[in-house]
C-alpha cells in the first residue's frame, strides 16, 4: 500500500516508531495522494494573502506548457526550466564528498565522547517462550561493567488488540530469536562483549513457526494468542489495523473499485498466475546505533537515523521529556533504506544505560542484529488480469499473503492498483505472523514484490495478445512521464531487435525485458529551515533534516545557491540537528518535495530582507536589485554592480536571518512518479547464473535538483534490485527458528563483478506544486522494477518464467528442469 | 618470589617476544634489563591476556596505545587511537570495508590482530591525503560522485589506490576484481569504476609528458 | 572473541617449543578469528607464526615446486613459475575469497581451514562435530542447499579450500615437523573424511605443523585448471568446483585427474570421471560424459539437488578449459 505520511499533529502513543498519521488524513483506499499533509486550499480570505504566477509545466520531450498558480505572497517568483538557470539542474559535486573520501566524517559509529562507555545488546536465544529468569549478577561482577538494563517493553512488534489475551509476566514476551533482552554498558567493546555472555536466560519455550506457508496451517503455532496489529514507522511500512485475524494470518485488507467479476466477464483474454517474493533484509553499511549522552538538562542523542525528528519524538514519548530536552545529531549517516526511524529498541536500551551511569553510551548493533532487526517481508501472490484483444484492461485481481515476522506491513497491491488505469480492480491483503524479526518500511514499501509480480504478469498478457510488451504498456498506461520513458527506451536501446523467447541454441541465452515503477508524492509538514547571512557575505543553512546519503546537503546548497547567485561550495550547510528547525524524515522519497520549497523561500526571504537593508544606502529600491554570479546587480543600469560582501558590508546588523516552512501544494492533484526501467541479461542455462548486462533506466523526480545525486541513487536502486532478484535471502532455520546467514558472506549482495552497464536518462517534469517542483528519487529508483524487469528478460531469453525470486542457480536451474526429481517449467515460445 | 620471576619473564618477554618495540619507563632502565636478560635463560615470551603497550607505525607516526592480544586492528584504530575512518561493516572479512594497508599492501583490519601489526607500516584513509590536500584516487571519487553514505568508501579507496599502485594501466575488469571483496549497500560501483580509471588515465597522460619533455631535452 | 596469550615466534623450533594443549597457531589468522568472533573456538593461547621466515617463499626447482606454508594466497597467484606450469593452483589462489584476504591469508591455512556448514559455525546449534549431543547431522533435515551432495551420510560439511583442489590433483606432499621430527603426507591422505572421525578434519597431530608443501614437477604435456561457481561471481562461497590436471599428447589424453571441492565434506578425486577422459580426445562431448560420471554417485540431500548440475558444468568446463578449448568462464567465481 502506498505510504502514509507525517504531518504536523502526531499521535500521542508511546510506541517508538509509532506513525505519525492522525486519523483524519489516513488515505482512502488505492487513492493516490500527493494531498495527506496539504489541506484543501483554503480559502483565499483566512489563508496567507497570494498572488497569481504562471509556472512552467510539462515534459521537456513532450513541449513545456505554462500553468497558473495562485501562490502566497512571501513565496518567490516561479523557477525557470533547468536548461535557464545557472546551478539548479547542473551536476555538483557532493557537499560532504570530501569528508567522507578522507574518513573524517563523523558518523554515529565513530562518535567519541570523554568517558563513554559501550554498550552491547544481548538477544534472545529461543523463538518463541516466556523468559522465567534473568540473570544480571555475574555480568555486573565483571571488572570494567558499569550497568545492566534488562529491557521492560520491546518495541517494534505487533501489539495484542486485547492484552489481557496473553497472562502479565514480568519480561516482555519472546517472540522472535534475536529480541532484545537486555543492554550492558561497559568501559570497553570487549567487556560489554565479555559481559554479554555471562547474562543468563532461563526460558520456558513455546511452539514457534518461521516459514509462511507453515503459519498460514488452522494448527499453526500462534505467534500472538488473539488478534494483533503493528504501528509503522515514520517511514511506512506497517500494515492495516483492526482487519480480521484468523490464527496468524492478519487480513485481509480488501479494497474493491467497480465489479472485477463482470470484468473478468468482459474480457477477451485472462491471465492468471503466481509469484513468490523472499525476505530481503536492509543492510545498510552502518548498523542501527546510537551514542546517548543523559545530562540532567539536556540528553544529547547521536543517531544513526533517517528522521533525526522521529528520533526526538520517541525520546519524548517514552522517557517522557520535554522535547526542548532532546537533541538529535545526525551529521554523517551510513545508509537506512527504510530501517532507521524512532529510536528503537536500541535506543531505549542505550538511554536507559546513560542515564543509569551518568555517562554517555555507545550502542550500535552487531550485524547479527542488524539482519535480524528488520526486513522486507516476503510475499506469494495471485493475480489475474483480464483484458480486450486491444490491451485494454477490463478487471484485476491480487491476492497476497506476505510474512513481516511479528509485524505487519506486507501488502503488495502498490503496482497492481496505482500503475493502469482498470475501471475493476479487487485487492486482498494477508499478512502472516511468524516467529521472526519484524518487517519494516523498505525502499518503496511493498512495491519491489508487487511489481515482480504485476509487471511480469502484464508481460503474461502480452504474450496471449501477442502484442509488443511496451506497446501494450503504450496501450494501458495514462502517465505521461512513463511515455517518454518508454519512448526513450525504444529509441536508445535494442528493443526494436528483440527476438521472440528462446532465440538462442545454446546454453547461453539472451533476452531483453522492461518494467515500470509507480511512487507517490508525499510532502511532510515538518520542513522547516533558517537561512542566515553574515555582514562578512558568509551564507548558512540550517535545518534538522538529516542527509542518509542522498545527497540531501548537496541539494540544498544548490538551491541556496541558485537565488544567492553564488556556487553551492560557498554556502554552509548545517543539518542533521533538532537545535536547528524541524526537518521531514527521510522515507517515502519525501525529503527533495518537501525541504527544497521552504529552503529557496528562506533563501528568497533572507535576500529580500538584504535589499531592503542596504537599498536606502545604494540610493535605489530593493525591488531594482539581484543577485547573480557572486554580485549584486542593478536591473536599472547593467554598469552598475557590487560583490556580495560589499553589499552585505552595509547591513545595519551583524547578521538577519530569514525562517520558512514548507506550505501546502499549489494544487491539491493526484500526483505519482514513475520510471522505466530496460534489462539485457545472459542466462547461463547450465550454471543457474543471470548476468545483467545492460540497464538503461529512465526515470521521473520532477525537477531534479542535482542530476549527480539523482543518477547515484538510481544507480543504487537498480543494483538493490539486481541484488533483490539475484542474490538476497533471508535463510531461517525451520526447525530452530534461527537466521542462518545473519553475516554478510552468505547473505549475498551484489558486489564489483555483477555490475552491468548503467545509462540513466532524467526525464524533468515540472509540475507547479511548490517552488521548486523538486521530488525525491528513492523508491522509484530501480529497487521497485529491477526484478520484474530481470524476470521479463529472463523470459524473453528462455521461455521460462521465473515465478520466484531469488533467481540462485538453485531456483534457477529447478525452473529450467535442470534438477532432477524437479520438473521445471514448460518452455513457452 | 614467583611474583617477581613472572614480572621478570613477561616483561622481557613483552620487549623480545613480538618485536614490540614498548616506551620504556623511567624505573626500567637498561642496566636492570640487561641484568634480568642474563638471569633468565629461557625468559617466556608470552604476551596477555591483559593489556600491555605497543607501538604501532600508523600513517607514518609512532602511537603508543595499550591493548590486550585480541584486540583487532580496526578496533584498535577506531576506539584506542581514534582514527575512526576505517569501518566495520561486516567485523567478519566479507566486506573490505576496513581496509587498510599494512607494509603498503590492502588488508582487512577487522581480521588482523593489533599486536600483530607492530613493526609494520599502518596506513589508513586518514594518511592518503597530504594534509587536507586529497590523494588523486580520492578527489576522482568526490569528482565522479563514487560515494552516497560513504560508509564502504574509505575501504573502496584503499582498494583503488592500491591497485593503481601496482598496475598504473588497469581495465575495467582489473578495477572490478581489485574491489571485488568491497561491499557496497548504496550501489556506487559504476562510479567508483569510472573514478579509478579516470586517475589510471590522468597518471598515463602526465607520464606521456613527461616522457615527452625528457625527449625533448634530450 | 575470548582473551587470550600470544606468543610470537621467529623460529620453527621456538614455535615447536610453544605447541601444547593450550596453545593454537594462528597464520594468516583470517579463519581462525571469523572462528574465535564466532564463539566456535575460544583457545587460551595464540601462537603467531606468521612472522617465521623459514615458513615463506616459493622455491621452483626441476623436481617440482616448495611452497611455503605461509605462502599468501597473492603471492602463489602471481609467481610466474606457478603461473606457466601449476596453472590450477595460480587459478585457485587467485579466486580465493577477496583480494584482501589473499594477501593475509596463507597457504597452510587455506588447507587447514575448518568445514563450512552454517550449523557448524554458529553457536546455536550443538552438532556433533562440536561435541554436542545432537545426534543427527543438522543438515540433512535442515537447510542444506549449500552442502554436500557425496559422502553427506555422516556429516554434511564442505571443505572450502579452493587450493586443497589442485594439490590433490597434482599429487603434492605436506611436510609436517613435530618436536619428533618431519614426515611427509600426501594430500590424498591429509583429511580425514567425518565417517572416519569427526573431531579430526586432517592428519596433523597435536605438536605438529606445516612446514612445507611441495608439489612434483609435470610430466611434459601436462595443462591444468581450476574452476569454481556460487552465486555471483564478486567474493562468494563455491558451490561447486573441479581442479582437471590433464597431460596431454595433442588432443589425446593420456591421464586425467579430476578433483572436486565442495562436492563431499573432504576435496576428493573423481575417478569416474578420469576414467572417462583417459585414452580419449578432449573434446566437448568427451569432457560432459566425464563430468556426468563423476556425478553418478551424487546422493543429493532435499535442496541440494542442483549440484549436481552445477558440478557436471564446472567438471566439463574446467577439463575443456584445461585443455585449452574454452575461455575461463564468466559464470565462474572471480
Amino acid at each position: 500500500m502506498p505510504l502514509e505520511i507525517i504531518t504536523q499533529e502526531q499521535e500521542q502513543g508511546a510506541q517508538p516508531g509509532a506513525k505519525k498519521v492522525p486519523n483524519a488524513a489516513k488515505p482512502e483506499p488505492q487513492a493516490v495522494h500527493q494531498d495527506v499533509a496539504a489541506p484543501p486550499v483554503a480559502s483565499k480570505d483566512s489563508g496567507p494573502p497570494k498572488r497569481s504566477e504562471s509556472f512552467v509545466f510539462g515534459i521537456p520531450q513532450n513541449g513545456l506548457t505554462s500553468k497558473q498558480r495562485e501562490v502566497p505572497v512571501d513565496e518567490p517568483p516561479p523557477l525557470a526550466r533547468n536548461a535557464d538557470l545557472r546551478y539548479i539542474g547542473k551536476p555538483t559535486a557532493r557537499y560532504d564528498g570530501p569528508a567522507k573520501a578522507m574518513g573524517k566524517g563523523k558518523y554515529t559509529a565513530d562518535v567519541q565522547l570523554p568517558g563513554m562507555l559501550y554498550a552491547r545488546m544481548v538477544d534472545a536465544s529461543v523463538p518463541h517462550g516466556r523468559i522465567v529468569s534473568i540473570d544480571t549478577a555475574a555480568a555486573e561482577k565483571l571488572p570494567g561493567v558499569r550497568a545492566v538494563y534488562v529491557v521492560q517493553h520491546t518495541y517494534g512488534l505487533a501489539e495484542l488488540r486485547d492484552p489481557k489475551q496473553e497472562t502479565p509476566s514480568r519480561y516482555p514476551l519472546i517472540r522472535y530469536a534475536g529480541q532484545p533482552i537486555a543492554g550492558i554498558a561497559a568501559v570497553s567493546p570487549q567487556i560489554a562483549d565479555d559481559a554479554a555472555k555471562l547474562i543468563k536466560v532461563q526460558y520456558d519455550p513455546m511452539p514457534f513457526v518461521v516459514d509462511r506457508t507453515e503459519a498460514r496451517a488452522a494448527d499453526a503455532p500462534a505467534v500472538f494468542p488473539g488478534p494483533a496489529d503493528a504501528a509503522g514507522s515514520a517511514g511506512g511500512g506497517g500494515g492495516p489495523k483492526g482487519v480480521p485475524q484468523v490464527g496468524n494470518v492478519h487480513g485481509p485488507q480488501r479494497k474493491q473499485t467497480g465489479d472485477p467479476a463482470a470484468g473478468f466477464a468482459a474480457a477477451d483474454v485472462v491471465v492468471e498466475s503466481e509469484y513468490f517474493t523472499q525476505v530481503q533484509t536492509h543492510s545498510a553499511l552502518e548498523t542501527h546505533g546510537f551514542v546517548v549522552d543523559w545530562k540532567p538538562d539536556e540528553v544529547t542523542v547521536y543517531a544513526s537515523t533517517q528522521g533525526t525528528s522521529s528520533v526526538r519524538n520517541d525520546m519524548a514519548d517514552v522517557f517522557k521529556l520535554p522535547k526542548s530536552q532532546v537533541r538529535v545529531i545526525t551529521e554523517f549517516m551510513g545508509g537506512g533504506f527504510g530501517a532507521k526511524f524512532g529510536i528503537g529498541n536500541e535506543g531505549a536500551v542505550a538511554a536507559n544505560l546513560s542515564r543509569m551511569t551518568n555517562a554517555p553510551v555507545k550502542l550500535m548493533l552487531d550485524r547479527r542484529q542488524e539482519h535480524i532487526v528488520s526486513n522486507r517481508p516476503d510475499s506469494h501472490q495471485k493475480l489475474k488480469i483480464g483484458a480486450k484483444r486491444d490491451g485494454t484492461l477490463t478487471a484485476i485481481e491480487l491476492t497476497s499473503y506476505g510474512t513481516a515476522g511479528v509485524g505487519t506491513g506486507a501488502g503488495t497491491a502498490g503496482p497492481a492498483t496505482n500503475l493502469y488505469t482498470c475501471p475493476n480492480l479487487l485487492t486482498e491483503e494477508y499478512d502472516v505472523f511468524t516467529n521472526a524479526g519484524p518487517g519494516a518500511a523498505f525502499r518503496a514499501p511493498g512495491h519491489p514484490q508487487g511489481c515482480f509480480a504485476f509487471e511480469q504478469a502484464i508481460d503474461e498478457l502480452a504474450v496471449k495478445l501477442a502484442m509488443d510488451p511496451i506497446a501494450l504498456r503504450d496501450k494501458i498506461d495514462e502517465n505521461q512521464a512513463r511515455r517518454v520513458e518508454r519512448q526513450l527506451i525504444v529509441e536508445r536501446t535494442n528493443w526494436r531487435n528483440r527476438r521472440p523467447a528462446g532465440s538462442d541454441a545454446g546454453p547461453i541465452k539472451r533476452g531483453m525485458g522492461v518494467a515500470q515503477s509507480v511512487w507517490y508524492r508525499f510532502v511532510s509538514m515538518n520542513s522547516s529551515c533558517e537561512v542566515r547571512v553574515s555582514r562578512d557575505g558568509s551564507v548558512e543553512l540550517m535545518s534538522a533534516v538529516q542527509d542518509l546519503g542522498t545527497g540531501t546537503k548537496t541539494m540544498l546548497a544548490i538551491v541556496v545557491a541558485e537565488e544567492f547567485g553564488i556556487p553551492p561550495g560557498q554556502v554552509v550547510i548545517r543539518i542533521g540537528d533538532t537545535r536547528f528547525p524541524v526537518g521531514p524524515d527521510s522515507g517515502g522519497s519525501v525529503t527533495a518535495g518537501s525541504i527544497t520549497p521552504a529552503v529557496r523561500n528562506a533563501a528568497y526571504q533572507a535576500k529580500q530582507q538584504l535589499f531592503a537593508a542596504v537599498a536606502p544606502q545604494l540610493g535605489t529600491t530593493p525591488d531594482n536589485l539581484h543577485l547573480a554570479e557572486g554580485r549584486v546587480l542593478f536591473k536599472n543600469d547593467p554598469s552598475r554592480s557590487y560583490t556580495l560582501k560589499q553589499i552585505t558590508g552595509k547591513l545595519p546588523t551583524d547578521e538577519i536571518s530569514a525562517r520558512a516552512t514548507r506550505g501546502p501544494e499549489y494544487a491539491k492533484e493526484k500526483l505519482t512518479y514513475g520510471g522505466v526501467d530496460y534489462v539485457e541479461l545472459a542466462v547461463d542455462t547450465e550454471t543457474g547464473r543471470v548476468h545483467v548486462e545492460k540497464v538503461f533506466g529512465a526515470h521521473d523526480c520532477g525537477r531534479p535538483i542535482n542530476p549527480t545525486g539523482v543518477i547515484s541513487q538510481i544507480n543504487g536502486g537498480i543494483l538493490q534490485g539486481i541484488s533483490y532478484a539475484l542474490f538476497e535471502q533471508r535463510i531461517m532455520d525451520r526447525k530452530t527458528g534461527y537466521m542462518l546467514n545473519a553475516n554478510l558472506d552468505n547473505y549475498k549482495i551484489l558486489g564489483a563483478r555483477e555490475v552491468p552497464e548503467i545509462e540513466i536518462e532524467l526525464v524533468e517534469n515540472y509540475i507547479a506544486q511548490s517552488s521548486t517542483d523538486a521530488a525525491g528519487i528513492g523508491e522509484s529508483a530501480g529497487i521497485i522494477t529491477l526484478a520484474a524487469a530481470i524476470g521479463n528478460a529472463f523470459f524473453n531469453a528462455t521461455g521460462v518464467r521465473m515465478r520466484s525470486i531469488p533467481m540462485t542457480p538453485a531456483n534457477v536451474l529447478a525452473a529450467l528442469g535442470k534438477v532432477p526429481g524437479q520438473p521445471g517449467q514448460e518452455v513457452q515460445a | 618470589m614467583a611474583d617477581e620471576h613472572k614480572s621478570t619473564f613477561s616483561r622481557r618477554g613483552f620487549l623480545k617476544g613480538a618485536g614490540v618495540a614498548a616506551a620504556t619507563t623511567a624505573v626500567e632502565s637498561a642496566n636492570a634489563l640487561a641484568r634480568e636478560a642474563q638471569a633468565a635463560a629461557q625468559p617466556d615470551p608470552t604476551l596477555g591476556p591483559g593489556a600491555l603497550p605497543v607501538k604501532l607505525r600508523i600513517n607514518g607516526q609512532d602511537h603508543a596505545v595499550t591493548i590486550e592480544p585480541r584486540y583487532t586492528l580496526a578496533e584498535t584504530l577506531r576506539n584506542n587511537v581514534g582514527l575512526t575512518g576505517t569501518k566495520v561493516v561486516c567485523d567478519r572479512g566479507s566486506c573490505s570495508a576496513c581496509t587498510v594497508w599494512l607494509d603498503n599492501v590492502p588488508a582487512l583490519a577487522c581480521m588482523t590482530l593489533a599486536i600483530d601489526a607492530t613493526g609494520r607500516e599502518i596506513t589508513t584513509i586518514e594518511g592518503l591525503a597530504t594534509g587536507d590536500t586529497m590523494h588523486q584516487v580520492q578527489a576522482a571519487f568526490v569528482k565522479h560522485d563514487a560515494l552516497q553514505c560513504g560508509f564502504c568508501t574509505p575501504g573502496m579507496i584503499m582498494s583503488c589506490a592500491a591497485l593503481l599502485e601496482r598496475n598504473p594501466n588497469p581495465r575495467l575488469a582489473d578495477v572490478k576484481h581489485a574491489v571485488s571483496g568491497n561491499l557496497c549497500r548504496c550501489g556506487t560501483y559504476p562510479k567508483v569504476f569510472a573514478a579509478t580509471l579516470e586517475v589510471a588515465q590522468q597518471r598515463q597522460q602526465t607520464a606521456g609528458l613527461v616522457g615527452l619533455t625528457t625527449g625533448k631535452e634530450a | 572473541m575470548n582473551k587470550f596469550a600470544y606468543v610470537d615466534c621467529k623460529t620453527v623450533d621456538e614455535t615447536l617449543a610453544q605447541l601444547g594443549p593450550d596453545a593454537t597457531i594462528k597464520a594468516g589468522g583470517i579463519d581462525l578469528l571469523d572462528l574465535m568472533k564466532d564463539g566456535i573456538v575460544a583457545p587460551p593461547k595464540l601462537v603467531n607464526i606468521r612472522n617465521v621466515s623459514s615458513l615463506r617463499g616459493i622455491t621452483a626447482a626441476p623436481d617440482g615446486l616448495r611452497i611455503g606454508p605461509l605462502s599468501t594466497l597473492t603471492e602463489i597467484s602471481v609467481h610466474p613459475e606457478v603461473q606457466l606450469r601449476y596453472a590450477a593452483l595460480s587459478d585457485a589462489a587467485g579466486h580465493a575469497a577477496t583480494p584482501q584476504v589473499r594477501n593475509m591469508a596463507t597457504l597452510g591455512g587455506n588447507i587447514m581451514q575448518r568445514p563450512r556448514c552454517w550449523y557448524f559455525r554458529s553457536t546455536d546449534f550443538d552438532c556433533k562435530k562440536k561435541g554436542g549431543t545432537s545426534q543427527d547431522c543438522h543438515a540433512h533435515e535442515g537447510e542444506n542447499q549449500y552442502h554436500a551432495v557425496i559422502n553427506n551420510g555422516t556429516c554434511a560439511m564442505v571443505h572450502p579450500s579452493s587450493t586443497a583442489v589442485p594439490l590433490l590433483a597434482m599429487n603434492a606432499e605436506v611436510e609436517l615437523t613435530s618436536k619428533r621430527g618431519k614426515r611427509t603426507v600426501p594430500m590424498s591422505g591429509f583429511y580425514v573424511p567425518p565417517e572416519k572421525s569427526l573431531i579430526n578434519e586432517t592428519v596433523v597431530q597435536p605438536g605438529e605443523i606445516i612446514t612445507s608443501i611441495f608439489v612434483p614437477a609435470p610430466e611434459p604435456g601436462t595443462r591444468s585448471a581450476y574452476q569454481k561457481y556460487g552465486e555471483k561471481e564478486s567474493f562468494d562461497w563455491p558451490l561447486a568446483d573441479a581442479g582437471v590436471v590433464l597431460v596431454m599428447a595433442g588432443q589425446h589424453c593420456r591421464q586425467a585427474r579430476v578433483v572436486l571441492g565442495v562436492a563431499a565434506p573432504t576435496p576428493m578425486r573423481a575417478t569416474a570421471a578420469e576414467a572417462v577422459l583417459t585414452g580419449k580426445t578432449i573434446d566437448e562431448a568427451t569432457a560432459r560424459a566425464a563430468a556426468k560420471a563423476a556425478m553418478q554417485e551424487a546422493t543429493p540431500l532435499s535442496q541440494n539437488g542442483y549440484k549436481t548440475q552445477l558440478f557436471q558444468t564446472a567438471i566439463y568446463r574446467t577439463v575443456l578449459l584445461a585443455a585449452g578449448q574454452m575461455q575461463r568462464d564468466p559464470s565462474a567465481i572471480g
